[in-house]
């Protein structure tokens, strides 16, 4: 019993964590059309950001803010100067193809992550170093026993569940929201409507940035920061979206929780060297079942 | 009032539209008619910013629109249903009409409620549909939808492609009908695109005949109805 708890709180915990990744990475591919290999590359920066401040002796949360904000200013900054340049039809006429100019940004994303980390070794250092946690990462003491469940967890699952309130409210509610969700699904439509589209297609990229730099501060207190230990988190988040559905928030959150929960009890109860195997084997029942994700679209789009 | 001169559009060597002059007189239907291929569609998507143009003028208001962006041209008072029924089949009713107005929201707050609410008096069947997401609407309903996701945006000019496309005689009676009052009782000038020349003849005051990318006929419409050699030569009936 004991141990079927400890999996299924930290794989809540996880999964909360994973279910940002994947939100993040459905945002910038609803919005823009690009799977952003880059995204945890941008978290890596700015989660590096919030250390140098911490260690410089400013508050965790001082940090923790100015992580979200160069986050989101990371995400904008990037579609403007690479993203918005590369798909300018004219300047891309050489390469004419359709799926070639749907590969170009992929491409760019994947340089665009190995510049980061290039220049994050450069600046900090390429070895590990720890980050804080707001809250203790010992397990709750009750009746004389310890629980499997720390204060840390119960903070990752709340602020990733407000996050993920927010953001719906966003979506759903507001005008903004409306018109981000119009460009995602029909450009044409959308500049039509009067919508202006380069502007919300920058702020798909900054709200994905700022969601990826918060899924970064959560995860570094439990693998400590370098410029590659996020790349392993872009991989689980991204099966994680594909799990739920690639053109779902909805579906990556989803995928998250799974992916998470499978992940943890693999762990407690197999060993931990049956996770990726696990993960692929919940990937492809999933792509076999339903191809476009648990809650994907019907049309096909894109793919 | 519209005025467009020598306007030519071409995609890669295929010249869509080829020196094409006309204008949209203010508060009147103009109708664009010709077979397949005429060019058309082309001639809306380059008024509205869609598509570039390689040479030619199009002045609304007495300035030049080319160049501007779809956004900035919806901006200046034309809006644009394009063809097929153009709406978002993943968003509701409610939300497709509010797309359209929401570049007014800020400065407009009060009229954009109120534009709602004239699009659902207009077009009843969308009220009691408005939670429902567009894409489980009729192809009238659709159409009907994609009209007022136009409307709101308050448009001086509208330019309509092909609403007859694929829909039930009585239902494209019943929207051209709806489009006739708009233009009669708001001053709003047309800009109609047809296949279906005769219904587009039938309501229009002005008719012009396109034929691949060029202008063969450009009179008032009910002289366009009656040349039956014209007729014959380029709508085939």
């Amino acid at each position: 019993m004991d141990t079927f708890l400890a999996a299924l709180f930290s794989g809540t915990s996880r999964g909360a964590i994973y279910a940002l990744v994947a939100l993040g990475l459905v945002i910038v591919w609803r919005g823009a059309g690009v799977v952003n290999f880059a995204q945890m590359g941008q978290a890596m920066f700015s989660t590096y950001i919030a250390s140098t401040l911490i260690q410089n002796g400013n508050s965790y949360w001082v940090g923790f803010f100015v992580a979200l904000f160069a986050g989101a200013a990371l995400g904008a900054l990037l579609d403007v100067l690479v993203m918005r340049p590369l798909s300018n039809k004219k300047k891309t006429e050489l390469l004419s193809s359709e799926s070639m100019r749907a590969a170009i940004p992929v491409i760019a994303s994947l340089g665009i992550l190995g510049v980061l980390q290039a220049l994050a070794g450069i600046i900090w250092a390429a070895e590990e170093r720890g980050f804080p946690a707001p809250a203790a990462q010992e397990g709750f003491t009750v009746a004389g026993s310890v629980m499997p469940f720390t204060s840390f967890d119960v903070f990752v699952i709340s602020i990733v569940l407000i996050t993920l309130t927010m953001t719906t409210i966003f979506f759903k509610k507001t005008g903004v929201g409306l018109a981000m969700r119009a460009t995602a699904l029909n450009q044409e439509v959308a500049r039509l409507s009067g919508i202006r589209t380069n502007f919300t297609r920058t702020l798909s990229w900054a709200i994905s940035g700022a969601a990826s730099s918060l899924a970064g501060l959560l995860i570094t207190p439990t693998s400590n920061l370098s410029p590659n230990t996020l790349d392993l988190v872009l991989i689980i988040g991204f099966t994680a979206a594909v799990v739920g559905g690639l053109d779902s928030p909805a579906g990556a959150v989803l995928g998250g929780f799974i992916v998470g929960l499978v992940i943890s009890f693999v762990t407690f109860y197999l060993s931990p060297e049956d996770v990726f195997i696990s993960i692929l084997a919940v990937l492809l029942i999933v792509l076999i079942v339903k191809p476009r994700g648990i809650l994907g679209g019907k049309d096909s789009r894109r793919v | 009032m519209l005025k467009i001169e020598n306007l030519t559009t071409s995609f890669g060597s295929v010249i869509a539209l080829d020196g094409v002059s006309m204008t949209a007189q203010e508060s009147k239907i103009t109708t664009v008619i010709g077979a397949n291929g005429a060019g058309k569609s082309t001639l809306l998507r380059t008024i509205s910013g869609l598509e570039s143009p390689s040479a030619g003028s199009i002045t609304w208001d007495g300035r030049s629109i080319v160049g501007l962006k779809p956004e900035d041209i919806v901006r200046a008072g034309i809006a644009h249903v394009p063809e097929g029924h153009a709406v978002i089949s993943e968003l509701s009713v409610e939300e497709n009409i509010n797309m359209g107005s929401l570049f007014r929201r800020r400065s407009h707050k009060s009229d954009v409620a109120a534009s709602l609410d004239e699009m659902y008096q207009l077009f009843p069947r969308l009220q009691e549909r408005r939670k429902q997401l567009a894409g489980t609407l009729s192809g009238g309903e659709r159409q009907m939808l994609a009209i007022s996701r136009a409307l709101v945006s308050r448009p001086k000019l509208l330019l309509l492609d092909e609403p007859s496309l694929g829909l039930a005689p009585l239902v494209v009676e019943q929207i051209i009908d709806c489009v006739n009052t708009l233009c009669r009782s708001t001053g709003l000038t047309v800009l109609l695109v047809e296949q279906n020349a005769n219904t587009a003849l039938g309501v229009a005051d002005h008719g012009v005949l396109l034929a691949l990318g060029k202008v063969v006929a450009d009179r008032p419409a009910a002289e366009l109805k009656a040349d039956s050699s014209l007729r014959a030569a380029y709508l085939g009936y």
